[in-house]
């Protein structure tokens, strides 16, 4: 990147992409003493053109290097594809394959929410047990995810039409023991994290994002319900079993990193309670319709969205009546929010101490701002 | 939300501003669709943001039509209280496109455009900061995005 100029007195910090709270990506400080006049971020330093690769797959096969965009949350994010491959070749998923998605999803959010609380207690310089907690307790759904799909990360398990297995017998079981497990950590963390002193005086009042600010810059997901916006696409365009699930889209007023982590625990509430929903009550039926295996797609378009856990996807897929789709654009929530976090500094006094801090409260992927 | 609001907002839209809309229509639920004409593009962002309320942007992007030897910029935007999705769109030629920056409407477009702009060579006149955003420094490829790319890498 070349950078941008200098003004006098102030001196500009690289900070990444090989420090270990920064990610794949460079930030630039332009530091006067403590304090951050302004920052930069360089991205692309995982670029991998996604959007290009999609173009010369089949829609199926488009469905594993969309995977690779979100590690954490691999399956809102190859839900969203597969729910415009869905709309282009004009098929549904049946009501059973749709609650096995949302499930799948809910559980992926909580995967990538336990992820950013583990950054978020490291880079408050908060005692580093609270990240391998949660990486122990990310476990438990790994495993689940494992017993159910075959794989821990990246388990292409969605396919247009419906899903690839049933589940498993005994597997409601093992899911309400988990939630039942998770409920009771959570409660732990927050005497741990949120109430603790040392964290409320890292977090709290640090880098407020007013709320006409956050509809102004484009922010999404948490980094936006933390700014008091109740946004949600689950709700307001409820696609899989969403329309039929009890939640309530979690805001707060705060607009601080606080707000954006209690957006965060309280969204794994609420994702606890859709997952045991969906155990009790899954319906019967099919898992898939059929769909050939060399689809050809109407000429066209087709604009899908989903709620990913950093915010919202969308994914805007021409179709010329090929076996391939024309052209992808996928819309990232991390990039959105990336540009927010390049204006905080503007927007509230940021201390070079809290940059780490900052930077996990809007909680970027970079893999996914980059494709 | 009221049914029908999208098609209302079509309505209002190319009743009250004619000269500036080229094709607009609702594509399906929650989605409209809006072709600009490319002079005055800056008027009807201006007026979708001032009168319509679209003050939340959303991204932006472009598609490469080789043989109809255009390429369409596409603006993604949202209103915060009737919640669709509107893609803005314009049609620029191949050999020479260039748009007036929309980060002089909706500030958060900059990354959207420095990115369209190094995958498809699209020039954003009056853009604040516009390098590369993804591609390396010395990329001389060409424009990946583009239909007739070929190639690969930087050239030293």
């Amino acid at each position: 990147m070349s950078e941008p100029e200098i003004k006098p007195d102030i001196m500009r910090v690289s900070w990444g992409p090989q420090h270990p709270m920064s990610g794949q990506t460079r930030i630039l400080l332009d530091v006067d003493g403590e304090k951050v006049h302004r920052l930069i971020a360089d991205l692309g330093f995982t670029h991998r053109g996604i959007e290009k690769i999609m173009e010369n797959r089949t829609f199926l096969k488009g469905i594993i290097p969309i995977e690779r965009m979100v590690m954490v949350d691999t399956a809102n994010v190859g839900l969203c594809y597969v729910l415009a491959i869905e709309e282009a070749l004009g098929v549904e998923a049946p009501e059973r394959a749709n609650w096995i998605r949302s499930m799948i999803c809910e559980m992926a959010r909580i995967n990538s929410h336990l992820y950013a609380f583990g950054l978020q207690a490291e880079a408050a310089g908060y005692f580093p047990a609270v990240f391998l907690w949660t990486t122990v307790d990310r476990e438990i759904l790994l495993d689940l995810f494992e017993r159910l799909t075959g794989a821990r990360w990246s388990f292409n398990f969605f396919l247009p039409g419906g899903v690839s297995a049933d589940l498993p017998e005994g597997f409601q079981d093992n899911v309400i023991e988990g939630v039942r497990y998770l409920r009771k950590r959570f409660a732990q963390y927050w005497v741990a994290m949120v109430e603790n002193a040392i964290f409320e005086m890292r977090c709290e009042g640090v880098a407020v994002l007013k709320r006409e600010d956050a509809i102004r810059l484009g922010a999404t997901g948490p980094v936006l319900r933390g700014s008091g916006i109740d946004m949600d696409v689950r709700r307001d365009e409820p696609y899989a079993a969403y329309g039929d699930l009890d939640f309530k889209v979690i805001t707060e007023t705060e607009s601080d990193s606080m707000a954006r982590l209690k957006v965060r625990f309280h969204e794994i509430g609420q994702s606890l309670n859709m997952i045991e929903q969906v155990a009790n009550e899954i319906p019967g039926g099919p898992l898939r319709t059929r769909v050939p295996l060399f689809a050809r797609a109407k000429p066209g378009e087709v604009l899908s969205r989903v709620e990913t856990a950093r915010g919202e996807l969308g994914i805007h897929m021409f179709t010329d009546g090929g076996m391939n789709p024309y052209r992808v654009k996928i819309n990232s929530p991390s990039l959105r929010n990336m540009y927010v976090f390049e204006r905080l500094a503007e927007l509230d006094e940021i201390l070079i101490a809290d940059v780490p801090v900052v930077i996990n409260s809007i909680d970027p992927w970079y893999l996914d701002s980059d494709r | 939300m009221p049914e029908g609001a999208e098609q209302a907002f079509i309505e209002a839209v190319t009743s009250e501003h004619p000269e500036l809309v080229e094709e607009a229509e609702v594509l399906r639920p929650k989605r409209v669709s809006i072709v600009a004409k490319r002079e005055g593009f800056l008027d009807l962002a201006r007026v979708l943001r001032d009168r319509f309320g679209f003050l939340h942007p959303v991204s932006a992007g472009a598609v490469d039509y080789l043989k109809e030897d255009r390429i369409q910029m596409i603006y993604y935007l949202m209103n915060p209280s009737s919640r669709f999705m509107l893609t803005l769109r314009v049609d620029l030629p191949r050999d020479e496109p260039s748009l007036p920056s929309m980060t002089q409407i909706w500030e958060a477009m900059s990354f959207h455009e420095r990115e369209t702009s190094e995958m498809f060579g699209i020039d954003f006149e009056g853009h604040p900061n516009m390098i590369p955003l993804l591609l390396p420094p010395d990329w001389k490829g060409g424009y990946p995005l583009r239909k007739d790319f070929e190639g690969e890498g930087a050239e030293s």
